[in-house]
C-alpha cells in the first residue's frame, strides 16, 4: 500500500516527476538512456532515489526475493508449468513475499526444468532437472536455511550463503564458458514479457542511438561490421538494406523471417519467446534504415507460443511509444504487424513467404526480379531472418568492435546452432563462426551417450547434408559448408549415431521434404517422389547397379532446374549421403546388406536362447503371432511369419532378443 | 533535363533496343520482351508448355530453362530482356536437364492417347520428339478423332500398344499400325491400352498374335504377355 506522501514508481518506464517533459506526443529522444541512468534532463537527487529502488526492485523482486521460473516451449515439455504452480502452493503455504516471474530458456535444453532462486543479499541460484515433490525441499534449504549447495550453479556471489564454496559460478561452468553469448545474453535470465527488463539489460539503446544518426550511416555501420543474413544463404545484411533503400518505389517493407520449419533447428523459436524486444527493435532498426513505415514478424503458426510473445511484445512496445508515429522524437513512424504463417514448411522460403503475406497461396515466385527490388505487394521489401535482426540490434547497442573481433575472416559473429540427436547435451550453443564441427558436438554438446558412437551430422535440416565423422574439424562457415555438400541453414545439427542406417536417414529428409514441396514446379513435385521411389526400392532390398547413377542424375537435375530454395537444397542430404557413404548404398544394393541393420528387409529378429529366461513377453506382445514357445520351454521366431516391427526387441527385459542381417543368419543356419 | 534518358526516347517513338547474344549469335532485340519470344524470333527452338502469354508465367514446367553467362538457370519465358546480356540457349547439357524435366512430366502424366481429344495436335508429343524422349503410344501421332478410331469400327490395330515416332505412311495416313516400332515400354499404359482392347470386344489372344509378328524375338514380349493374363485375370 502506498503511505502518505511517498511516492513510488511503478513501472521504469513512467515520469518521476513533473518536469520529465516526456510525453506519447512529443516524445524525449533520451528516453532510453533516461530511464535507466536516472533523470538526464533534470538532476534531482530524489527522482534517482526512485529509479535506483526500482531497478533494484527489478533486480530483486519487490519484496527483496524472487523466483525466476522459465516457461517456453522447452521447459513446458518437460513439466515446468507443474512447476510453476507448486511454488504458488509454497508461497501461499509459507505466506511469503516472494515474487514470481517467468523467464526464457537458457539454451541448455538437457537441463530442463530448471529455476533460479533470487534473494537480495544472497547469491541468486540456478537449480536445473528439477521434479515438482522437491520444490518445498529447495526452497526451504534457500529461504529458510540460506543454503545453496544443491544449487547447480550460482550467478554472482556474496559469500552469506552456506555451501557458498561448493557450487560453481555460471560463468566457470564449462558448457557456459565456452560458449560466447552474443545475441542470446538476455535468453533466460529476463522476463519476455516485459519491456522494463530489458530496458533495464540494455534494450533499446541500440535504436535510440540508431534514431540519432543517418540512415545512410546505420546501414554503413552494418556494412562495416560484415554480418551475414544468419538465416542461411549468407548474404551481407547491410547489401540486402542498401540494394533495398536505392530501389525506387514507396513505401518500402521490412519482414522478419521467424518461419522456423527444419526438423531439428529451434534457436529462432528460443530467441523469440526467450527475448522478444531485441527482434522487435532489430526490425525497428532496419525500417528506419531502409525507409520503411511498415515492417510485418511472419511466425511459424505451429508455434504458438512465440506467436503469442511477440504479439505481446509489439504490444508493450506501442503502448510506450517504442512504435508507432514519431518514435523517441525523431520524426520516424513504424508500426509492426505479427503474422501467422499458412502452415507449411515452403512458407519459410522468402518469395512464398510474401505470397503468403498477401493472403494468396504461399507459391514461391521465379527470382530476379528479387524481394529487394519487386517484393511484398510489388514494392521493395528487406526480408531478414530473426536472428539477424537481433544481431543487428546487438551491435548498435553494443558496438561494432566487440562483434568484428569474432568470427572468421568473412563471416564475422556469432552463430546459434541447436544441437540434438545423439547427444549426451542436446540445446542451443552460441558460438563464433568458424569454430569446428568437433567442438559443437563432442565439447558443447558432449558427443554421444554411452554405448553409442557418432557416425555423422546433418548440418542444415532436411536441405543439408550430411558430414561424415573424419571432417569433424571443419570450420562451420558458409563457404567451407557448401564446398563439404551441405548448408549452413538455420543452424540445426542433427547427430546421427551407428545405428542409423544412411540410406535411411536420406529417405527420412526426402519424405519431408517430398511432402512439403508446393507442387508449383515439375522437377521438385514428381522429381523428389522420384528419388524417394528409388530409395523406397534400395532399403526394400530390390535396387540395382543402375539406380544409383539414375539417382545421382536426377538429385542433380533436380538441384539445378528447381524453382525455389527447397526444391534446390532438398536433394542435397541424397547427394551428400551418396559422396561420403556411398558404401552404404553399395551394400544395400550388391550384399544385400544393411550395415546398420536398420532396413526392414535386410534384418530379422533371433532370440538368443542362451539369455532367454522365458518369461513370455516377446510372445505376448507379437502383433503377427511369430514367436512361440519351443520344446526346451525357452521361445523362437518364426522368420516367414515376422514383420520385424522390432517388438519384442524393445520389449524383452535381458536383450535376448537380437538384430541380425538376414545373410549372417542364413550363413549361419547352414554352417549349423 | 526534364525526363531521363529512356522515358525521352519512348517519346519520340523509338523503341529501346537492347544488344543480346544467344549462344554465338548477336542480336538486337526490344527492351521488354520476354527471352523466349527474341529467341523463338530468331530461330532458336526452346520447348515451353506451362507458359501462356499475359496469363500465367508461373514457370512450372522449367522446359525453357536457360543458362546466363555466370551459369545459372533460369527461365526464358519469364525473364524479361533489360540490357545487354549473353546467354546459351541450347547446348548438350541444356538439353538433358529438359529432357529429365520433360520424362518427370511423362511419367505423372495418365496416358490414354487413344480417348484425348488433342491426338494429332498434341505438345506433349512434338516435345517429346524435338527431346528425342520415347514413350508414348502411336495414336498420339494418330490423326484419327477418338471417335473415327479404327478400333470402334472392328479393325484391329496396334496402334494402343506400339512405340510412337515414325512417320510411316499407314499411321499419318490413318492407317492399321502393325507395331513395327516396337511395344511401349511402360507397364501402366500397355495395362490400360490391354483393358480398351477388352472393352471394345477384342480377343486378347487375337492381339497377342497380331503382336507377335514383329515382337516374337523380344525380350519384352514375356511382359506383355504377363500384363495380358493380369488384365485377363481381371475378371475372376
Amino acid at each position: 500500500m502506498k503511505a502518505k506522501g511517498e511516492v513510488i514508481l511503478w513501472s521504469l518506464l513512467d515520469k518521476c516527476c513533473e518536469k520529465c517533459k516526456h510525453s506519447k506526443i512529443n516524445p524525449c529522444p533520451d528516453y532510453i538512456e533516461c530511464r535507466v541512468k536516472g533523470p538526464l534532463c533534470h538532476d534531482d537527487q530524489k527522482c534517482k532515489e526512485l529509479r535506483k529502488k526500482r531497478i533494484e526492485e527489478l533486480k530483486y523482486g519487490v519484496h527483496g526475493s524472487k523466483i525466476r521460473i522459465p516457461l517456453s516451449s522447452c521447459t513446458l515439455a518437460t513439466g515446468a508449468e507443474e512447476i510453476y504452480n507448486k511454488f504458488k502452493e509454497y508461497i501461499l503455504e509459507k505466506r511469503l513475499d516472494t515474487e514470481i516471474t517467468i523467464s526464457g530458456c537458457f539454451g541448455l535444453d538437457y537441463l530442463d526444468p530448471w529455476f533460479e532462486v533470487i534473494m537480495k543479499g544472497y547469491p541468486a541460484a540456478i537449480y536445473v532437472k528439477v521434479k515438482g515433490k522437491d520444490i518445498p525441499r529447495i526452497l526451504d534449504e534457500y529461504f529458510e536455511k540460506k543454503d545453496v549447495s544443491n544449487a547447480f550453479a550460482l550467478r554472482y556471489r556474496t559469500g552469506k550463503a552456506k555451501g557458498e564454496e561448493k557450487v560453481p559460478l555460471l560463468d566457470e561452468i564449462d558448457v557456459w564458458k565456452k560458449q560466447r553469448k552474443w545475441v542470446s545474453r538476455n535468453c533466460g535470465f529476463i522476463n519476455p514479457e516485459s519491456l522494463e527488463e530489458y530496458i533495464l539489460s540494455g534494450g533499446y539503446s541500440g535504436l535510440s542511438r540508431s534514431l540519432k544518426m543517418k540512415p545512410e550511416e546505420v546501414i554503413e555501420t552494418i556494412l562495416k561490421s560484415g554480418l551475414r543474413g544468419r538465416g542461411g544463404a549468407g548474404f551481407p545484411t547491410g547489401l540486402k538494406w542498401k540494394i533495398t533503400r536505392t530501389q525506387p518505389g514507396n513505401p518500402k517493407y521490412v519482414i522478419a523471417n521467424a518461419d522456423e520449419g527444419d526438423p531439428g533447428a529451434f534457436m529462432n523459436r528460443l530467441l523469440a519467446e526467450s527475448d522478444p524486444f531485441r527482434i522487435i527493435e532489430g526490425l525497428t532498426i532496419a525500417g528506419y534504415s531502409i525507409g520503411a513505415s511498415h515492417g510485418y514478424i511472419f511466425v511459424r503458426a505451429e508455434k504458438p507460443l512465440m506467436a503469442s510473445r511477440l504479439k505481446k511484445a509489439v504490444e508493450e512496445a506501442r503502448k510506450y511509444g517504442l512504435l508507432g508515429e514519431n518514435i523517441l522524437g525523431s520524426g520516424f513512424s513504424f508500426d509492426i504487424d505479427v503474422i501467422l504463417s499458412a502452415g507449411a514448411f515452403v512458407c519459410g522460403e522468402e518469395t512464398a513467404m510474401l505470397s503468403a503475406i498477401e493472403g494468396k497461396r504461399a507459391w514461391p515466385r521465379q527470382r530476379p526480379p528479387y524481394p529487394a527490388q519487386q517484393g511484398l505487394w510489388g514494392q521493395p521489401t528487406a526480408i531478414n531472418n530473426v536472428e539477424t535482426l537481433a544481431h543487428v540490434a546487438t551491435i548498435m547497442s553494443y558496438g561494432l568492435e566487440e562483434f568484428v573481433k569474432l568470427g572468421t575472416e568473412k563471416t564475422k559473429g556469432t552463430k546459434m546452432f541447436c544441437v540434438t540427436g545423439s547427444v549426451s547435451r542436446p540445446g542451443v550453443y552460441e558460438v563464433p563462426v568458424g569454430v569446428s564441427i568437433r567442438y559443437l558436438v563432442e565439447e558443447l554438446a558432449g558427443g554421444a551417450p554411452e554405448g553409442s558412437s557418432i557416425k555423422a551430422v546433418q548440418i542444415g535440416g532436411p536441405s543439408g547434408g550430411c558430414i561424415p565423422k573424419d571432417k569433424f574439424d571443419l570450420p562451420i562457415d558458409y563457404e567451407t559448408l557448401q564446398s563439404a555438400g551441405a548448408i549452413m541453414g538455420s543452424g540445426g545439427i542433427v547427430v546421427i549415431n551407428d545405428n542409423n542406417c544412411m540410406v535411411d536417414v536420406a529417405k527420412f529428409f526426402l519424405t519431408f521434404t517430398s511432402a512439403e514441396s508446393c507442387g508449383k514446379c515439375f522437377p521438385c513435385r514428381i522429381g523428389l517422389r522420384k528419388l524417394l521411389d528409388i530409395l523406397d526400392k534400395i532399403t526394400s532390398g530390390n535396387g540395382s547397379e543402375e539406380d544409383i547413377i539414375v539417382l545421382r542424375q536426377l538429385a542433380n537435375s533436380v538441384r539445378n532446374s528447381s524453382l525455389c530454395a527447397l526444391g534446390g537444397t532438398a536433394p542435397n542430404p541424397v547427394l551428400s549421403t551418396l559422396r561420403y557413404f556411398g558404401d552404404e548404398y553399395e551394400a544395400h544394393i550388391r550384399d544385400g546388406v544393411c550395415p546398420a541393420n536398420v532396413c526392414k528387409a535386410f534384418i530379422t529378429y533371433t532370440i538368443d536362447q542362451e539369455v532367454c529366461i522365458a518369461c513370455g513377453q516377446c510372445a505376448m506382445n507379437c502383433p503377427v503371432g511369430a514367436i512361440s514357445k519351443t520344446s526346451s520351454g525357452k521361445y523362437s521366431v518364426d522368420y516367414d511369419r515376422c514383420i520385424r516391427c522390432g517388438t519384442c526387441f524393445i520389449i524383452c527385459p535381458v536383450n535376448a532378443v537380437q538384430k541380425v542381417g538376414k545373410k549372417e543368419m542364413v550363413r549361419g543356419e547352414v554352417c549349423g | 533535363m526534364l525526363f531521363r534518358k529512356s522515358v525521352r526516347k519512348r517519346w519520340l517513338g523509338v523503341k529501346y533496343v537492347v544488344k543480346l547474344k544467344l549462344n554465338d549469335k548477336e542480336i538486337e532485340a526490344e527492351k521488354g520482351k520476354t527471352l523466349l519470344e527474341i529467341a523463338l524470333e530468331n530461330g532458336f527452338d526452346i520447348p515451353h508448355l506451362c507458359m501462356l502469354k499475359n496469363l500465367y508465367y508461373g514457370t512450372s514446367c522449367r522446359l525453357c530453362l536457360v543458362m546466363t553467362s555466370r551459369g545459372k538457370l533460369i527461365p526464358s519465358c519469364y525473364y524479361r530482356v533489360s540490357g545487354d546480356e549473353e546467354f546459351i540457349v541450347d547446348s548438350p547439357e541444356l538439353r538433358e536437364i529438359r529432357r529429365v524435366n520433360f520424362e518427370l512430366i511423362l511419367s505423372y502424366h495418365k496416358i490414354e492417347c487413344w480417348l484425348c481429344n488433342r491426338k494429332g495436335n498434341c505438345k506433349l508429343m512434338d516435345i517429346s520428339r524435338k527431346l528425342g524422349v520415347e514413350g508414348l503410344p502411336v495414336c498420339s501421332q494418330c490423326p484419327l478423332a477418338p471417335d473415327e478410331c479404327l478400333l470402334t469400327k472392328g479393325i484391329l490395330c496396334l496402334g494402343m500398344i506400339t512405340l510412337s515416332g515414325c512417320d510411316a505412311e499407314c499411321i499419318t495416313s490413318g492407317g492399321q499400325c502393325w507395331g513395327c516400332r516396337g511395344p511401349v515400354t511402360r507397364e501402366d499404359i500397355l495395362e490400360r491400352a490391354f483393358r480398351r482392347y477388352k472393352e471394345l470386344g477384342f480377343d486378347l489372344n487375337d492381339v497377342l498374335f497380331r503382336a507377335e509378328i514383329f515382337w516374337n524375338s523380344l525380350k519384352e514380349f514375356e511382359r506383355i504377355r504377363e500384363v495380358v493374363e493380369k488384365v485377363k485375370g481381371d475378371d475372376k
